[in-house]
């Protein structure tokens, strides 16, 4: 028993997301937002980073790394606001093809020519797919009408539930971390509106929010990865603790923002918008909460102090 | 990351399991806040000693078993389970406790650790004064020394447990030009010296669990004082990191809460509305997100880490969901959350619990405190106003 990243695991997730804030900062969006949305340099730094071959296995090029160490990285491109489709394509779509024995293509993703769009019943609109498109609010987000069968698969349905928990930990995290900063530099009577207890608090809330939803995250992608026959209730866990985390960090950093939070010209609404996007897709919170309901109200999992990793 | 236990770890949760199913009173017992029910949780902790339970993760020598804190939350949880009764001598085990072991000399340590382990010392504290409770360090209690001895004149309130416990440990004014954090000295003083004055206080419900303490000329010896005279408010920073952080509320207790209002529901399902059922789905979730950061905390520590500032986010959480949790049954109840008892008889537990988790957002420090300690040292915003 051990409820800690290894030291090779917080590694890479420090070295992402010192590439991402290095290369992939505020300004980025906002040329991707007005010069169409996807960019090939951008996804060739992600290839060479090794992210799309991070859970393929060694035998197809790939890393042959774990759910867990995909989930630490989803959630750097959520503090990223990645737009490009690594994700779905390489933490979604990978393991589910491993899952079915289905290798073929594998070095394709691991060499960038080829991205997943791997589309499930729950998601009326696929992200990154190649049917009509549709509008979403999230400027950097491709959404397409679903053309190809979608699968049923509750496996595959898991894994994306999980990576949006995981990238959602991460959009809260930035949000946060940009309202704080937001607090520090704005002075309104005499003082940074950051010494006020009344955003003081507030701020403060969405740290604990953020902060007890990170371990229900980690505890769904080591539930995922060993097969945890309560594997699904972990993850709706998460994608509900995780989606409310970031709901609640989301309307208090616009908050803290003031009118400037309602301009297009602060950061803040790029994540935002991701945040809202991610948190009806995979399974929106009713679907997610029901999940739960059934495991905990219908008896089929067994609860209290002594089932703490049933 | 390894969620799994070890089999030496499932097997001393079977030893557990097994001393608890065979010990643990099968009735509730009366409140921890009267004479009747402190005598009864009293007797609890020596039975609880007479298995070498009191305190699993100390040294052998201080009466523990030297495990480590995975193994102690195990412990917990099967404590929790069996429904095990609340402990008279937190103050001490979970608090005093540790302090002294990171900062009491050995020969403090030999002196104090093992009878608090026994159950033969039961402990108070005594942080606040009247003019000093979420502002600790306006404290003006003063010790003056004397030759070998301190002599303690003031006044402490709302001291847990000082009603009727034997010591007590908080901090004093040694040097009487000092101002705010400086000049404090965390001393630990027998309640029943000559010059102490107890007076409970009745509390909402009616019972009497906390105390105030009138300190007049009262001579504590020098040895009394942990880790230096002037070091007051550092020791106390680490005993209330101790208190926030871990061992005050293990997850198995808000686990056990959050199973019972699982069973209260079904109870009342017919008749609950489906926010109160969503309510009670989400405590399950949120106690389950606290014992994971938990072990998440616990496993930090054994590998050599510390807890800090993030002491804070832990007391905002556990209080706020159990006051949650019994809000949430208080609701399910409807009608009957009035009654003291049932028509059956039983206690309303329900109530009891409901009234006591509304000091959980104030006592360990306000969770105002806490939201600040969060905004200035977790997240950096500006220190100003609050001296």
């Amino acid at each position: 028993m051990d409820f800690r990243f290894t030291d090779d695991q917080l590694t890479l997730a420090s070295s992402v997301r010192d590439y991402l804030e290095g290369t992939h900062g505020p300004q980025v969006l906002r040329r991707l937002d007005q010069e169409g949305n996807r960019d090939p340099a951008i996804w060739q730094g992600l290839v060479e980073m090794g992210l799309t071959g991070l859970l393929v296995p060694e035998e197809q090029g790939g890393l042959g790394l774990g759910l867990v160490e995909a989930a630490l990285i989803a959630a750097e491109c959520g503090r990223a606001c990645l737009a490009e489709p690594l994700v779905d394509t390489a933490f979604v779509g990978v393991p589910w093809a491993v899952a079915r024995g289905d290798l073929t293509g594998l070095e394709q993703v691991v060499s960038g020519e080829k991205t997943l769009a791997p589309a499930h019943v729950i998601n009326p609109w696929l992200a990154d797919g190649h049917g009509d498109h549709v509008q979403s609010v999230d400027p950097l987000r491709n959404l397409a009408k679903v053309e190809s069968a979608a699968s049923d698969d509750p496996h595959l349905l898991n894994l994306g539930a999980l990576m949006c928990a995981a990238q959602l930990t991460g959009i809260a995290d930035a949000m946060l971390a940009q309202a704080v900063e937001y607090a520090k530099i704005r002075t309104q009577f005499g003082q940074p509106v950051g010494a006020f207890q009344g955003l003081k608090h507030q701020l403060a809330s969405c740290s604990v929010a953020v902060e007890f939803a990170k371990p229900v995250v980690w505890r769904a992608a080591s539930a995922l990865q060993d097969g945890l026959a309560s594997a699904s209730l972990h993850v709706s866990h998460a994608k509900l603790a995780a989606t409310d985390a970031a709901m609640l960090t989301a309307e208090t950093a616009i908050q803290v923002h003031g009118a400037m939070g309602y301009t297009y010209e602060v950061d803040l609404h790029f994540w935002m918008k991701r945040a809202w996007a991610l948190a009806g897709a995979w399974g929106d919170r009713a679907f997610h909460y029901a999940r739960v309901d059934d495991a905990v109200l219908g008896g089929t999992f067994a609860i209290g102090p002594e089932n703490t990793f049933a | 990351m390894n969620l799994t236990y070890t089999p030496e770890q499932q097997a001393f949760r079977a030893e557990v399991r097994g001393w608890m199913e065979a010990n643990v009173p099968k009735e509730p017992l009366v409140t921890l806040e009267c004479r009747e029910g402190y005598d009864a949780h009293v007797e609890w902790e020596r039975k609880l000693a007479s298995g070498n339970w009191g305190m699993v993760t100390w040294p052998e020598e201080f009466g523990g078993r030297g495990l480590d804190l995975i193994e102690w939350l195990i412990f917990e949880e099967e404590y929790f389970r069996a429904g095990g009764p609340n402990r008279a001598n937190q103050n001490g085990i979970f608090l005093l406790g540790p302090t002294i072991m990171e900062f009491g000399t050995p020969e403090q340590k030999a002196r104090f650790l093992p009878p608090m382990a026994r159950g033969e010392e039961i402990w108070a504290q005594a942080w606040s004064e009247p003019g000093a409770g979420s502002d600790m360090a306006a404290i003006q209690s003063k010790a003056v020394r004397d030759g070998d001895h301190y002599v303690i004149t003031g006044q402490k309130t709302w001291s847990s447990r000082a009603a009727f416990a034997d010591w007590g440990f908080g901090i004093f004014r040694t040097d009487p030009e000092s101002k705010r954090h400086k000049g404090l000295t965390f001393i630990l003083f027998d309640i029943n010296s000559p010059g102490i004055t107890r007076r409970p206080i009745r509390q909402l419900h009616g019972d009497t669990g906390f105390a105030e303490l009138f300190f007049d000329e009262v001579r504590v010896p020098v040895e009394n004082c942990l880790a230096g005279e002037g070091q007051g408010w550092n020791v106390a920073m680490a005993t209330a990191g101790f208190e926030r952080g871990l061992m005050l509320r293990s997850p198995g207790r808000f686990q056990a809460t959050a199973k019972r209002l699982v069973e209260l529901y079904r109870e009342h399902a017919d008749r609950a509305s489906p926010a109160a059922r969503e309510a009670v789905v989400q405590a399950w979730g949120a106690a389950q997100a606290y014992a994971y950061n938990t072990y998440a905390v616990a496993s930090k520590i054994m590998a050599g880490g510390k807890i800090g500032a993030e002491a804070s986010l832990n007391k905002i959480f556990w209080s706020e969901l159990d006051r949650t949790m019994h809000r949430t049954a208080m609701q399910l109840l409807g009608a009957a959350a009035e009654l003291k008892r049932f028509d059956d008889g039983r206690i309303n537990q329900w109530l009891e619990g409901y009234m006591f988790s509304l000091s959980g957002p104030i006592y360990a420090g306000s969770n105002e405190v806490q939201r600040n300690i969060i905004a200035e040292r977790l997240l950096g915003l500006p220190r100003i106003g609050n001296g």
